[in-house]
């Protein structure tokens, strides 16, 4: 008798340790009428900021769909969408979550299935084109493009004016102009003219999006290193702003941000998301101005207009409530003019909404920037940004192009440095 | 002989019973998950679109200049890592060891408790001391010792420099307190004889602390390199393997490659069981040079 007992616990415990690896996913999961929406994003101040004026705004038709929105780190949301659609189950997942644009494509293209195609849920062409090409996969729409990652020179005017440089001169230079401007200031005011993380290739990346260039070739597989005279060029200017030390290193966000809100730098060459950060020192309201972004010299096809950044809005095909979900995108950030007037007033968030752009809101001056209409500088800027396929191997790149800059900054020449990274990328991206 | 046979059986089974709970678990969750991982290294492609392809990953390994870089890094590490650990730990153990050392338990406590402080709090401090403007570059320079910043996390030469100051701050106090324990099991008499013979504090370090402590520095050696072999924390929060991989350890790329990428989940769990490899080699080779032949 006490020999079955023995053995029926250990059965019993057997069958509760398999169970939870067989059927997991009950059936009823899919059929679930959900007026629910969870929608995963990062940056309280930004992107959360925005979804919650969103949800007011659906909120006015659609009263009883609860919105729950739930902020993680960017880096935390990579990692949890991984996993989860990796692991095959949709348990646990958002019905809507922000994704980076330079990581869109490797997100669609790892998990074929898991993005709901939102080609009826809104009309694509509306949006800035550059922002199409990351969000679409396989002539299918599948993100609803948000934030503009426009690029834009911001500076201290006050700065700049002891070295005897005004507006005008700041209008269409290029970033050789850009570097005498800074051995200028620092002879005068003895302050660097920008702040670089050794890890973050952000200005190349500014760069050669500038020149309609980028890592890797149109398919966005193949890496496009040896032969690409705008990365090169890119790469000649980084060193030079380095050497005519005028560079500032920091290490992290908030060593950055701090850089410009001490003084110890003149000038950021960013995406305009950057504003609020350089708001929060309100002591040096009406001394910053933004110009358009410096150009390539020697790229014929180099515009003063470029992206860094920005993301969108993706709908998780397996999760209940997608329908609901794909709606809600629509009708907010798919759609509503009225909601981008509001994002701007309330957030300084600038979409990629082309009929939004008429808005009053656009034409604000302010007083931060010396009276300056940013908004509407920045949305102009917007249209002019050349159009890449940022592929799905953009940060594997730019890890060996870190290691690469470092060779060429202790003097390996130029074009073993950029035929050195393509052999690597080649032998390591499939 | 009927009974003692059944009764034998009866307890084997009872012992079975006792120790099926654990042996589920951990079949369940280790063993099952190292031979899924171990399937998955031949596997490769993006994200959920795996396919089989066999040795490839293992090949990509020997071809991979990031990995070399990573596995160049991590040994750098372990090598300079590991004794100073050691030594500075039997070190401060044999000095906090002394009876008539006054405030021994603060000291002790002192020593041990940056092991009970969050990976991530401790290594955000530390960036913050180490930053260009932080205090540990104004201590120096208010100090003359240097004349300008030295840039401790984008330099690559003073990134190494500033991860294993951190680590060593942070695990000293651990293997210490090992050392401490089993100090304290050492027989004062033999040291008593030891004074009477004449032999002086090195030679009663050397000849009779070291040789007595052997088990147990095997095993901080042991625990050390693999913990080292698995370095990530102070990495990824310190320099982020920067700057241009300089500091980067084979835990971070793998982290890199699962999630920072575009995921190839096949190639970071072969890049994983090349840490396994190691860490069966090394200490293989660490019982073979420290351990007793009787064990």
């Amino acid at each position: 008798m006490k020999k079955m007992w023995v053995l029926m616990l250990v059965t019993v415990l057997l069958l509760s340790a398999c169970s939870s690896g067989g059927g997991g996913n009950t059936a009823s999961e899919g059929e679930q009428a959900s007026n629910e929406i969870t929608i995963w994003a990062w940056d309280p101040s930004f992107n959360i900021a925005a979804l919650n004026t969103a949800k007011e705004a659906y909120a006015k038709d659609h009263p009883d769909v609860k919105i729950n929105v739930v902020e993680y780190a960017q880096n935390d949301i990579i990692q949890k969408l991984n996993t989860g659609l990796n692991s095959g189950t949709s348990n646990g997942l958002p019905n809507i979550v922000l994704i980076e644009d330079y990581r869109a494509q490797s997100f669609l293209n790892a998990y074929p299935d898991a993005f709901k195609d939102l080609s009826s849920n809104f009309t694509a062409s509306d949006f800035a084109d550059y922002k199409l090409g990351p969000t679409a996969y396989d002539g299918k729409q599948y993100g609803v493009p948000f934030d503009s990652g426009v690029t834009g020179l911001y500076y201290r005017t006050d700065l700049l004016e002891q070295a005897g440089y005004k507006a005008e001169d700041l209008q269409d230079i290029t970033w050789d102009d850009y570097i005498q401007i800074g051995k200028d200031v620092k002879a005068k005011t003895g302050k660097d003219l920008i702040t670089l993380d050794p890890n973050d290739l952000g200005l190349i990346r500014m760069m050669i999006q500038s020149a309609g260039s980028w890592y890797s070739k149109e398919d966005g597989k193949t890496p496009d290193l040896a032969g690409n005279a705008a990365l090169k060029e890119a790469f000649v200017t980084y060193k030079a702003m380095m050497d005519a030390n005028v560079v500032k290193l920091n290490s992290d966000w908030s060593q950055f941000v701090a850089a410009f809100n001490n003084g110890d730098v003149s000038t950021i060459p960013t995406g305009n998301w950057i504003t609020p950060s350089v708001r929060q020192e309100a002591s040096q309201s009406g001394q910053w101005a933004v110009a358009p972004l410096p150009k390539m010299a020697g790229q014929p096809n180099s515009v003063h207009a470029s992206n860094l950044g920005g993301s969108s809005w993706y709908v998780m095909n397996n999760v209940p409530g997608a329908d609901q979900a794909a709606d809600f995108l629509g009708s907010t950030f798919g759609s509503d003019k009225q909601l981008y007037q509001d994002l701007l007033n309330g957030i300084g968030a600038i979409g990629t909404y082309k009929p939004a752009a008429e808005g009053e809101a656009f034409s604000k001056e302010d007083e931060f920037f010396g009276g300056q209409k940013v908004f509407a500088d920045f949305a102009k800027w917007t249209e002019e940004i050349p159009s890449v396929n940022y592929g799905i191997n953009t940060y594997a790149i730019e890890d060996i192009l870190v290691v690469e800059m470092q060779n060429f900054l202790n003097g390996k020449a130029i074009d073993d440095v950029l035929a050195d990274a393509q052999k690597q990328a080649e032998a390591q991206l499939n | 002989m009927n009974t003692g046979d059944s009764l034998q059986k009866k307890n084997n089974l009872t012992g079975w019973a006792f120790i099926s709970l654990a042996v589920i678990g951990i079949v369940a969750f280790y063993f099952y998950p190292m031979l899924q991982a171990l399937l998955l290294s031949f596997k490769s492609g993006v994200g959920a679109n795996l396919e089989f392809t066999g040795l490839d990953n293992y090949k990509r390994l020997f071809i991979d200049t990031t990995f070399r870089t990573a596995v160049s890094n991590t040994f750098l590490y372990l090598i300079i890592q590991v004794p100073v650990m050691i030594i500075l730990g039997l070190f401060i153990s044999v000095l906090l060891n002394d009876s008539t050392l006054r405030f021994r338990s603060f000291f002790r406590t002192a020593i041990f408790l940056p092991c009970v402080t969050s990976l991530v709090a401790y290594s955000v401090v530390f960036k913050y001391l180490f930053s260009a403007d932080g205090m540990v570059n104004q201590f120096l320079m208010n100090l003359h010792v240097i004349a300008e910043p030295i840039q401790w996390i984008t330099d690559p030469f003073w990134a190494k420099i500033t991860i294993i100051i951190a680590v060593t701050w942070r695990w000293t106090g651990y293997n210490m307190i090992f050392y401490l324990s089993s100090l304290q099991n050492i027989d004062q008499s033999i040291y008593e004889a030891a004074r009477i013979d004449g032999a002086n504090a090195f030679t009663q370090f050397f000849k009779i602390t070291v040789p007595l402590l052997k088990p147990i520095i095997l095993f901080t050696s042991i625990t050390s390199t693999i913990g080292t072999l698995q370095i990530f924390d102070e990495i990824m929060n310190i320099t982020k393997g920067g700057p241009g991989n300089a500091t980067m350890s084979i835990s971070q790329y793998i982290y890199n490659l699962s999630f920072k990428y575009s995921p190839d989940f096949g190639y970071a769990a072969t890049v994983s069981y090349s840490i396994v490899l190691m860490i069966i080699v090394l200490s293989i080779i660490q019982f073979k040079v420290a351990g007793d032949k009787n064990g």
